[in-house]
């Protein structure tokens, strides 16, 4: 084979061969699918690259190995991680908040169509335990349906009274503030108290109500 | 939000599972109040992970999930939960956790909308992790009742599996028999084209490759499709010693596009194959002037002296031979610097030195290369998901590794404050013996049982003078002494005016006492209710005061031996980590190196065939001088 035809023919197949895996690389989502978040992540695909012509050298002293088996070996160890924050997750709970002294103050919102939350204040037997400023994408996850744990702390067993204070934008865009009081018992268990944002459709109005969850 | 039961699960198993394109418009959606009832929260603690969840949070969503679920709190989110936590493990990129809930639940009686998604995602990532086994199982669990542009997604993923799996007549197959949305038409046919052509049935292709090729549009990457489908097909034809039928075709790419290269070259070949040289030159030399880096441009280096060389300019083909194995040696040595750059361990810090370090989430890519010599040797490998998964790894590893060093500092407070908790039990201790010691309950019992019988007697022996208050019952008394005296003499007739007085007198007393008898009565067995309430309170105190004083040494023994315990796994597990990043690390390195030692071999190729042809030329020209003067 001549020179002419020997470089043809390598170069042809090895682009073809090229060309064709570059379609397999090539992004697997038409333009309309392109919205999607990882789509949208991805790098431009990289143009294809005429393959060597001789078999890649690995690197001396460190051959790449099985990717699976690293892999495998890489889940695992996550999944340890996961359960181990876990365990720690349960651990700091039940040192610093026992059951029977702990008091759990939730923040829950539905429909937000006349209130946007900017911020809220508790206060418990008169003393502000908490001041929460909410940012946008706090303020969705609770219009998307997320419940906020606002507060964890301790309470003697007893009588005590909860104060809440919400502030942020409510009909027509404008300043409002509301709050809500409940007067409860902690027990030896744990409470849990939901502070409830809803629509009143009737009233145009947004409502801030208190539940105890027994 | 109207929390409808149906919405709530959707976003659940749509957002999740997973940052998924079909639900993207889910997300942000103004909600409508109109019409939809409020939805009360199941359990605080499901809204609570669902918090995080909403926010990408993945990490600290899976934590409180489980945590939730270890505690028993989620009893009416059981099913939800169970899904989402699946979902999650897929959004970390544990693939086979997921893989294992998702098998365990979606046999039961999940909705054939949440199976497909689930199936459908899980397919998916298990195919860019390389488990292509796996990932068509999954894939071939999900139903055509899916929303079409996934059900397109699927098809087009099984076939790329198969093709990777060099499964051609499968390809071609599952291609052939796909009628799917339009806009999905093109990559099926491209991808079928290719199928094709990979089994040597280039006749069969040309149609399909060709309609891609033609196609109208404006979409970037509907264009940069058809580029490939023309450059696909005209090299195949250059295969098949069809010049003629390549160079319209390979001349239907676009000159400003990223395949432009590699058309240039394959219209100068197809020039060349019709014998005509020096309009080869004309694409080769427009080539040659580009950056060196792509691989058309290194074979335009050859390919330019041998069109010269072709057309008897023997000098020219020299210089330019000549020129080639210079830019090659300098190539080769950036190279070889690159290469020596990235054994010395530091690419993937660097690669990640602007990465946004506080999110996992499966979608995660590098996008950017940071400015330095060995990145423009990169990009090709960058496409590769083999490399990203391998750098989503090390990058998710690191991210535990500082999660692990968060809680070490939290864990050595843990024990600092079991130790203060400890100091002030054995400070409190004598204190607490002392108050107990001091408290007998069962007398202020039995003083309550004497109070409580002493008030029936009074009741039942109408005694109203014992209800009376000091005074009264001190008249009382008198008034009993006066009466004694009057009974002790009862002839006596300078007593009958007192008789009379005191009968009066006693009379009167009497009408008082029952007339707030009734009223007293009531007060007394009030504060017998309160005194028992009071009893009960302090015997309740007492039992908890006594249980803490047991348990607190156990109580703190217990945590200080949970706290050491998983202090020794948080060390273990960071070791691990260590040496599975290290792995990771040399893993992509090696992966680098093979990339750059691949480029290497090329160029030397290359450069190889420039001496040979410069030495032939020179022996050429040595040949023909003798004989230029006899």
């Amino acid at each position: 084979m001549n020179f002419k035809h020997r470089v043809v023919s390598i170069i042809a197949r090895a682009a073809l061969l090229a060309y064709a895996g570059a379609a397999l690389a090539a992004p697997q989502a038409p333009a309309a699918a392109a919205a999607s978040a990882a789509a949208a992540a991805a790098p431009a695909p990289a143009p294809a690259a005429v393959p060597a012509i001789a078999p890649p050298a690995d690197a001396p002293g460190a051959p790449p190995g099985d990717f699976k088996t690293l892999d495998q070996e890489v889940q695992g160890l996550k999944k340890d991680v996961i359960d181990l924050n876990k365990d720690l997750f349960v651990l700091q709970e039940e040192l610093l908040f026992p059951a029977n002294t702990q008091v759990a103050l939730y923040v829950s919102m539905d429909v937000g169509a006349f209130f946007a939350l900017n911020s809220v204040t508790i206060k418990i037997d008169n003393k502000v335990v908490t001041n929460y400023l909410y940012t946008a994408r706090e303020a969705d996850a609770l219009l998307k349906g997320g419940v906020q744990q606002v507060y964890l702390g301790n309470l003697k067993v007893g009588k005590h009274e909860l104060v809440a204070f919400f502030t942020g934008k409510g009909p027509i865009e404008r300043d409002y503030k509301r709050g809500a009081t409940i007067s409860f018992e902690k027990g030896v268990g744990a409470k849990y108290l939901e502070l409830k944002i809803t629509d009143h459709v009737a009233k145009h109005q947004p409502e801030f109500s208190i539940k105890d969850w027994e | 939000m109207q929390r409808v039961i149906n919405r709530l699960r959707a976003l659940i198993l749509g957002g999740l599972l997973l940052a998924l394109p079909a639900m993207a418009p889910a997300k942000n959606v103004k909600p409508d109040p109109n019409g939809l009832p409020p939805q009360d929260v199941k359990d605080l603690h499901y809204g609570d992970v669902l918090f995080y969840f909403y926010q990408d949070d993945y990490f600290d969503a899976i934590t409180r999930l489980l945590a939730a679920r270890q505690l028993d709190r989620l009893p009416h989110t059981q099913g939800e939960a169970e899904l989402l936590l699946g979902g999650l493990y897929l959004s970390l990129g544990e693939h086979v956790e997921a893989g294992r809930i998702f098998e365990a639940l979606l046999n039961q009686n999940t909705s054939e909308a949440v199976r497909n998604k689930a199936w459908f995602y899980l397919g998916k990532v298990w195919y860019q992790r390389g488990y292509l086994d796996e990932s068509e199982r999954a894939l071939k669990q999900v139903s055509d009742k899916i929303n079409p542009r996934i059900s397109a997604e699927r098809y087009m993923l099984l076939a790329q599996l198969m093709m990777r799996e060099e499964r051609y007549d499968d390809a071609i197959g599952a291609l052939s028999s796909w009628h799917g949305a339009p806009d999905w038409t093109a990559y099926a046919q491209f991808n079928l084209g290719i199928a094709l052509v990979r089994k040597e049935r280039l006749a069969d292709a040309i149609p399909y490759l060709d309609r891609v090729g033609r196609i109208e549009t404006r979409s970037e990457e509907l264009l940069s499709l058809k580029d490939k489908a023309n450059l696909a097909l005209g090299f195949a034809l250059l295969q098949a010693q069809r010049a003629a039928e390549a160079k319209p075709i390979l001349q239907r790419v676009r000159l400003e596009g990223p395949y432009s290269s590699k058309a240039l070259l394959g219209v100068g070949w197809a020039d060349a194959g019709a014998g005509d040289f020096k309009r080869a030159l004309v694409p080769w030399l427009e080539l040659r002037k580009r950056n060196l880096l792509d691989s058309a441009v290194q074979e335009s280096f050859l390919t330019v002296p041998y069109a010269y060389s072709q057309l008897s300019a023997s000098g020219q083909a020299a210089d330019y031979y000549s020129s080639a194995i210079e830019s090659f040696d300098a190539e080769m040595k950036r190279i070889d610097d690159s290469i020596e750059e990235i054994r010395r361990g530091h690419l993937l810090d660097r690669l990640l030195d602007d990465d946004k370090k506080d999110t996992l989430t499966w979608y995660w890519q590098l996008t950017t290369l940071p400015n330095a010599p060995e990145s423009r040797y990169l990009y090709q490998l960058l496409a590769s998901n083999e490399f990203q998964e391998g750098l989503k790894n090390y990058r998710e590893l690191n991210f535990m590794s500082r999660n692990l060093d968060a809680w070490r500092d939290d864990v050595s407070a843990y024990d600092d404050m079991l130790d203060t908790r400890q100091v002030a039990y054995n400070r409190l201790l004598p204190k607490v013996d002392a108050v107990l010691a001091a408290t007998d309950l069962d007398a202020l019992t039995r003083k309550r049982v004497d109070f409580e019988s002493r008030i029936n007697e009074i009741e039942a022996s109408n005694d109203v003078a014992a209800l009376g208050t000091a005074d009264e019952q001190r008249t009382w008394r008198r008034l009993k002494r006066i009466e004694d005296y009057i009974a002790a003499h009862p002839d006596d007739p300078d007593l009958t005016e007192m008789r009379d007085k005191h009968h009066l007198m006693k009379g009167v007393m009497y009408w008082r006492l029952s007339a707030s008898f009734k009223a007293r009565l009531w007060n007394e067995r009030r504060s017998v209710k309160e005194l028992e309430a009071d009893l009960k309170e302090t015997q309740r105190r007492t039992v908890l005061v006594r249980q803490a004083r047991a348990a607190m040494p156990t109580n703190t023994g217990a945590y200080g031996g949970r706290v050491a315990a998983i202090r020794a796994r948080i060390d273990q597990l960071h070791r691990r980590l260590s040496d599975v990043s290290q792995q990771q690390n040399r893993y992509l390195q090696a992966l680098a190196i093979r990339e750059l030692e691949g480029q290497k071999v090329r160029i030397l190729t290359y450069q190889i065939q420039a001496r040979y042809e410069l030495a032939a030329i020179y022996d050429r020209a040595a040949n023909d001088k003798p004989k230029a003067k006899p």
